[in-house]
């Protein structure tokens, strides 16, 4: 007996869901594809959980339409969908043991009792749990407690499996390890999985594809990659990595690149579509280049801040452009604070955004610290 | 001046004075009155000990002790099924309407002494009470065909009626405290609301479910108004045969050989409640 995956596409078509007066979605479409790791990803109360939710069938749409492969699932009760939910909370049942636990869809589903333990005993063994059945929940650590979940989860080979934020109630250490593990299972099985977060690193290490959310709608999506190197807007520039969101002027330019000014730079950088005159640009702080010394033609820069963290070094620079985070990762020759530095950008981590609606006061105030 | 100091701390001092108050309650209000029944069912008149009031007891009153004990059991188990479908449709409910309606309505009988409630339900379960009348009214009988509910299944509807909102509001207590994500994973494993009343938050209440119960069985043994206004006719409860021997007698000795038995009855229950509680309290 082998745990196989039925995976199948996950579709919204202008999905809302309001409570009231609060639209907790609002139009949000996207596609996943069958077998692929989608995460949502955004600050708390942009709507993750609740998208989740109304995949699985626990809250219902107010408009739009929702697709499970090939089917229209917008009003299918919660019961009749094929999807497994692993909670943030685990929501064990404590009065049940391990096996109990993992075998309870298969018990409801009216599969026999042999066929189930055997299929539980599988579950159990992919999260490396085959000699704990008998313990009861509140024997277990957070932990194993959070692999119960994901095995009474791939139990019952669901066509959609879904995680919001399983790892948030485990300790730093644990919450890499597990993260992988799930990862792993997800890749083996095929398993089409859509998983919350709002840790931007979880998501760029275990994700296909991310869905950042930003009140209620879709602020961007793509692969880790494309978010992390042509972020839309400073929102997500800002939430995916760190980055320095400076005013800039788009001085012209045609087809794929355009010159930009950047207080007294001047750097060629890739754009679609740019018109001159102002613009905002994301610079990572790990593109940021310091050299020490005053250099006469260069980015003038006074080092207010400087903070050592053991493999690199963070800085705050005051320049013509603000006030700049940097990370540099040349710790054995620290800049102290008070000092004239050089700065210069490399052109990896230099990105023009270029959305009319941009508002990076908005960004940086509704994303964590 | 040390010494007062030291007994002001010392915790022992302090935890007994604690619960001296709780103990002498106990004492006067429980032990002593328990212990000079039992001892006065146990004694002749002319002195020294017989069972001559029970022997009396039992000639006189055994179909009523059989009666209370039926009619307490049954509205107890009746209880439990309604109190338990309440608070699982306050649980579970799906139209938000409908709980909000049931949660605001199903407290009242809470507020209302057992003698109204008694009275209340002389006139509507009476032969032409506003029960049969609405029955007639609606023409599902001929008023010819109508009867009194105001014997055995008059104590159990009023018992009912009065208890169930008691145990009701306990029970939908523990359940509204139950983690709702788990009640939600039941529903993505694919589980319907009954079932997962009955297999998973059944399981988690039930020892809130016993206690509500034996309460009210405790309760229900010692009313002593339901009875005498519904039914008072024979067989009828050992509250009624305890107040008419004193009344009617003078006869102590047989009341408090009734007192006594009733007190064996919930004395069980109340042994069943504490292993209860132990089991709880052991629990990890
Ligand atoms: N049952 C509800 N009734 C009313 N408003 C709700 C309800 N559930 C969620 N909301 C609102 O919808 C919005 C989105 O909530 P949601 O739980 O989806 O956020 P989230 O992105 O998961 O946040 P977090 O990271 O904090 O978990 C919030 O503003 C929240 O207050
Ligand atoms: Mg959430």
């Amino acid at each position: 007996m082998t745990i196989t995956s039925h995976a199948a596409s996950v579709r919204f078509e202008n999905v809302t869901k309001a409570y009231g007066a609060v639209v907790a979605v609002d139009r949000v479409s996207f596609t996943i594809e069958p077998g692929q790791l989608v995460t949502l990803l955004g600050p708390s109360g942009c709507g993750k959980t609740t998208t989740l939710r109304l995949i699985a069938g626990l809250e219902m749409a107010t408009d739009g339409h929702i697709f499970i492969g090939e089917n229209d699932v917008t009003k299918l009760p919660v019961t009749d969908r094929d999807v497994s939910m692993v909670f943030q909370s685990y929501a064990l049942f404590p009065h049940m043991n391990v096996n109990e636990n993992v075998g309870y869809g298969l018990k409801v589903s009216g599969m026999k009792k042999r066929e189930a333990q055997e299929r539980s005993q599988e579950a159990l063994r992919l999260v490396g749990l085959s000699d704990l059945g008998e313990r009861m929940p509140a024997a277990l650590s957070g932990g194993q407690q959070q692999r119960v979940a994901v095995a009474r989860a791939l139990v019952l080979e669901p066509q959609v499996l879904l995680f919001d934020e399983p790892l948030s109630n485990l300790d730093a250490k644990l919450r890499r390890r597990v993260r992988e593990e799930v990862r792993e299972i997800q890749q083996n099985l095929g398993l089409t999985t859509v998983y919350v977060t709002h840790d931007q690193e979880e998501a760029l290490a275990v994700s296909d594809r991310i869905v950042v959310m930003k009140n209620a709608a879709i602020a961007q999506e793509g692969t880790p990659r494309e978010l992390y190197d042509h972020p839309a807007n400073s929102f997500v520039a800002d939430f995916i990595g760190d980055a320095n969101i400076v005013e800039g002027t788009i001085l012209g330019g045609g087809g794929e690149t355009a010159n930009v000014r950047i207080g007294c730079l001047e750097m060629e950088l890739p754009c679609r579509s740019a018109s001159a005159g102002p613009a905002k640009i994301a610079i990572r702080p790990e593109a940021i280049r310091l050299s020490a010394g005053d250099h006469g033609t260069g980015m003038r820069g006074t080092v207010r801040k400087a903070t050592y963290l053991g493999n690199h070094l963070e800085y705050t620079i005051e320049t013509e452009v603000g006030p700049l985070f940097v990370s540099d990762p040349h710790v054995e020759a620290p800049v102290a604070p008070g000092e004239i530095v050089g700065v210069q950008f490399e052109h990896r981590g230099v990105t023009l955004i270029n959305d009319p609606s941009d508002d990076a006061e908005r960004a940086s105030e509704s994303s964590p610290q | 001046m040390m010494s007062f100091h030291r007994v002001l701390h010392d915790e022992r001092v302090w935890s007994f004075a604690l619960v001296a108050p709780a103990l002498v309650t106990v004492g006067l209000l429980f032990i002593y009155p328990l212990g000079f029944s039992a001892v006065s069912a146990f004694s002749a008149e002319e002195g020294g000990w017989t069972f001559a009031n029970f022997i009396k007891a039992f000639d006189l009153y055994s179909n009523d002790i059989l009666f209370t004990v039926v009619i307490v059991s049954l509205s107890t188990v009746l209880i439990g099924f309604f109190a338990i479908a309440i608070g699982g449709y306050l649980t579970l409910g799906e139209n938000p309407y409908a709980v909000a309606i049931l949660k605001w309505l199903y407290r009242w009988p809470l507020f209302i002494p057992f003698i109204v409630a008694a009275q209340l339900m002389r006139t509507f379960l009476a032969k032409n009470g506003l029960m049969n009348n609405l029955i007639v009214g609606s023409g599902l009988l001929e008023p010819m065909q109508t009867q009194s509910f105001l014997d055995w299944r008059g104590i159990v509807i009023t018992f009912v009626w009065k208890q169930t909102p008691f145990v009701a509001l306990l029970v939908a207590g523990a359940m509204a405290s139950l983690d709702r994500s788990m009640i939600e994973s039941a529903r993505n494993l694919g589980a319907s609301r009954i079932r997962i009343l009955v297999e998973i938050i059944l399981p988690q209440v039930r020892p809130t479910i016993v206690v509500g119960l034996i309460l009210s069985f405790v309760v229900m043994m010692s009313v002593l108004s339901v009875p005498i206004m519904i039914n008072a006719q024979t067989p009828t409860m050992l509250t009624v045969d305890m107040a008419f021997r004193i009344n009617a007698y003078g006869d102590y000795g047989v009341a408090n050989a009734l007192g006594f038995i009733s007190y064996l009855m919930t004395g069980v229950v109340a042994w069943i409640y504490l292993r209860q509680g132990v089991r709880q309290g052991a629990a990890p």
